[in-house]
C-alpha cells in the first residue's frame, strides 16, 4: 500500500481490497469526530485497488495524522466484529427453533 | 475417386494377399489401428495400406477412437 | 420534535419516490448530538434476533447497525469464505455424449461436504510457478474418483422401453463420486468422508458401451475466484418494512386496506363498540408492494417505509458448512482483514521513516544522531 499526504489529509491506495472492506472502513472512519471527510473509490474495476481518502479537521492536525484515523478505524472495526460475533453466538445459542408452520422469508 | 468408383456399388470382403489398391502386400499385425464404424458402430482393425472401410457393413466413414491418454481439464 | 427523531431511521417509501435514504448517524450531522464511534454504545444497542436456524438455512435480524457493515458481511459470505470444490479433472475415459470440458465444469459446481473440522484444517493449494509446479499433498488436495460404465440389462424384456429397465448404470449421479483419502485424511475424514452434499445430482447420462472414468482434485478456494467456491446459495438481507396508520381505518375500509397487503400483515380487530379496525400485525410478511398507495381512499392515512438499521438476513448454505457458521466465518474474515491491513500500514510507515532518515543522512552526513526521532511525516 502507498500513501500521499500533505498535512492533515491523505489518500491511501490499498491493494487487493474492494467495496467489501472499503465501505465498512469508510463508515467507521466517518464516525471519528476528528475526521472532516472520508471517502473511498475503486478507480477501475479490473484493477485490484481501493483508494481511501481521509481529511482531518485542521484543529486536530497537531496530534492526529490521517493514518492515525485509519488505524483507529481498523481497530474500531475489529471491536465491532468481536461484538457481532459475541451477540450472534448468544442469540443463536438461546434460540429455539419454532414449529414448521412459521415459514417466513 | 474414379478408380474406386466401381467398388462403391458392391462390397467385396478383402481377400488375403490383395488389397483395395490392387497391390499385394504383407500385413503387419503390430501396426493395426482400430477405428469405429460410423454406420454400425463396430470396432474395425485396419492395417497399413488397407482400404478405409468397415469390415462388417462396408461403410467408408470411420471414426478415430478416443485417446487412451489421460487429459486434464479445469473445472471452471 | 421527538416524534421526528423517532422516525429518523425510517426510509420513506412513497408512490413514486423514496425519501430519507442515507444514514445520518455521523459526528457533526445533528447539532448537539454525539454520533462518534463508541463500542460501549454499540454493545448496548446492537441486537441479533434469530427466526430460523437449520444447517442449510438461517434467518436472523441484525438490529442497530449500518448498511455498510451489513453489506460487507453479506459480500464476505458470498465471495470470501473459503470452501472445498473440484478444481482439476483428469479424464482417463469419457465416451459419453457430454464433452470433457462440459463434464469438468459440471463436476466443479457440485457442492461437497465432509468432516467440517477437517475441511477447515485444509491449507491453500499454491500452484507454484509454471516452471516449478507444486505437487499436491494430503494437506491441500482431496482426491475423488468417478468411474461408471453402462451396459444392457440382460434381464430386460423385449417389450421394455423404459431406460431404467433396459440399461444398467445409465445415470451417473453425484453419489457415484468416491473419495480416496490420502495420508492424514484417512484419520481426519474417517467418520465423515468427503462426498457430494446432494447425492441426487444427475451428472451425465450413458448408453450401453459408454463409460466415464476420471479422477478429480479438490482444493480450497473463495467465491471471488469462482462461484463454485461460494459457501452460500444465497446470502441476502432486506430492511424491515414499516407501516404507519395515521388515522383509524374502520369498517369495510379496514378489509379493503388489509387486502392491499400480503396475508398476515394487517389484522382486523373488533373494537368494543363492535366496529372492525385495521391494525398492523406482522410487518415482516410485507413486501412493500405499495399497492395501498394506489387507492385514493387511503391517501394521507398510511405511510410506508423501511427501518434503515434493521436488517433481515437470510443465509442459505450449499451444504459444506452450517449457515450460521458461514456468517461467523464472515465476521472473522472481516476482523482478519483489519488486522492484516494494520500490519501492512505499520510496515509502510516504518519504510517511510527509514527512507526519510536515509534522505536526511545523505543530505547531512554528520548528524546521524538526529535520525532516531521517528518522524513519519
Amino acid at each position: 500500500m502507498t500513501v500521499r499526504h500533505p498535512g492533515g489529509s491523505a489518500s491511501f491506495e490499498i491493494l487487493g481490497e474492494d467495496h467489501t472492506l472499503g465501505n465498512a472502513l469508510r463508515y467507521i472512519i466517518m464516525k471519528n469526530p476528528e475526521v472532516e471527510f472520508c471517502g473511498y473509490s475503486i478507480p477501475h474495476p479490473s484493477e485490484e485497488k481501493m483508494n481511501i481518502r481521509i481529511q482531518i479537521y485542521p484543529e486536530y492536525w497537531e496530534h492526529t495524522k490521517p493514518y492515525d484515523a485509519l488505524m483507529k478505524g481498523l481497530d474500531d472495526l475489529a471491536d465491532l466484529c468481536d461484538h457481532i460475533t459475541h451477540a450472534f453466538k448468544e442469540a443463536r445459542d438461546n434460540f429455539v427453533e419454532p414449529g414448521d408452520n412459521s415459514e417466513q422469508r | 475417386m474414379s478408380a474406386t468408383g466401381s467398388q462403391r456399388e458392391a462390397y467385396q470382403p478383402p481377400a488375403a494377399g490383395s488389397s483395395g489398391m490392387g497391390r499385394s502386400y504383407v500385413p503387419a499385425p503390430a501396426g493395426t489401428m482400430f477405428y469405429l464404424c460410423a454406420e454400425c458402430g463396430v470396432k474395425v482393425g485396419i492395417n497399413k495400406g488397407e482400404p478405409i472401410r468397415c469390415k462388417e457393413c462396408g461403410h467408408r466413414i470411420l471414426y478415430k477412437q478416443r485417446t487412451t491418454r489421460m487429459v486434464q481439464f479445469e473445472a471452471r | 420534535m421527538p416524534a421526528a427523531s423517532n422516525r429518523r431511521n425510517i426510509v420513506g417509501v412513497k408512490a413514486e419516490t423514496v425519501t430519507n435514504v442515507s444514514s445520518t448517524d455521523f459526528p457533526g450531522h445533528w447539532p448537539g448530538e454525539d454520533h462518534s464511534w463508541n463500542i460501549k454504545h454499540f454493545r448496548r444497542t446492537f441486537r441479533v434476533k434469530f427466526f430460523r436456524n437449520t444447517p442449510l438455512f438461517s434467518q436472523f435480524d441484525l438490529i442497530h447497525t449500518d448498511a455498510a457493515i451489513a453489506n460487507t458481511l453479506r459480500r464476505i459470505m458470498i465471495a470470501e469464505v473459503p470452501t472445498l470444490a473440484i478444481e482439476s479433472v483428469y479424464v482417463s475415459n469419457n465416451t459419453s455424449i457430454i464433452q470433457d470440458e462440459v463434464l469438468a465444469h459440471r463436476l466443479g459446481l457440485i457442492p461437497l461436504c465432509g468432516d467440517k473440522d477437517a475441511l477447515k484444517g485444509l491449507s491453500w493449494y499454491l500452484r507454484g510457478e509454471d516452471s516449478a509446479p507444486r505437487e499436491p499433498t494430503d494437506e491441500d488436495t482431496v482426491v475423488l474418483y468417478l468411474k461408471k460404465a453402462c451396459e444392457r440389462n440382460p434381464d430386460a424384456k423385449k417389450t421394455d422401453t423404459d431406460p431404467d429397465k433396459l440399461y444398467i448404470n445409465h445415470n451417473v449421479y453425484a453419489s457415484d463420486i468416491l473419495f480416496e483419502p490420502a495420508g492424514r485424511q484417512i484419520k481426519s475424514f474417517a467418520h465423515d468422508p468427503v462426498r457430494a452434499a446432494n447425492p441426487d445430482i444427475l451428472i451425465a447420462k450413458l448408453r450401453p458401451g459408454q463409460e466415464i472414468d476420471l479422477t478429480m482434485h479438490c482444493i480450497k478456494g473463495i467465491g471471488q475466484d469462482h462461484a463454485k467456491f461460494s459457501p452460500v446459495a444465497t446470502a441476502s438481507y432486506r430492511l424491515l418494512p414499516d407501516i404507519k396508520i395515521k388515522k383509524p381505518i374502520r369498517g369495510k375500509a379496514a378489509e379493503r386496506f388489509a387486502a392491499c397487503f400480503p396475508k398476515g400483515v394487517i389484522a382486523i380487530r373488533e373494537r368494543k363498540d363492535g366496529e372492525k379496525e385495521a391494525v398492523v400485525d406482522n410487518v415482516r410478511n410485507d413486501t412493500v408492494s405499495r399497492e395501498v398507495l394506489r387507492h385514493d381512499e387511503f391517501k394521507g392515512i398510511v405511510e410506508l417505509g423501511r427501518v434503515r438499521d434493521h436488517f433481515i438476513f437470510s443465509v442459505e448454505s450449499t451444504g459444506q458448512f452450517d449457515a450460521d457458521e458461514i456468517f461467523l466465518s464472515a465476521v472473522g474474515t472481516l476482523k482478519a482483514k483489519t488486522i492484516n491491513l494494520k500490519r501492512d500500514i505499520y510496515k509502510m510507515l516504518r519504510k517511510q521513516a527509514l527512507d526519510a532518515r536515509r534522505a536526511r543522512e545523505a543530505e547531512n552526513p554528520d548528524a546521524d544522531e538526529e535520525g532516531d526521532a521517528m518522524d513519519t511525516q
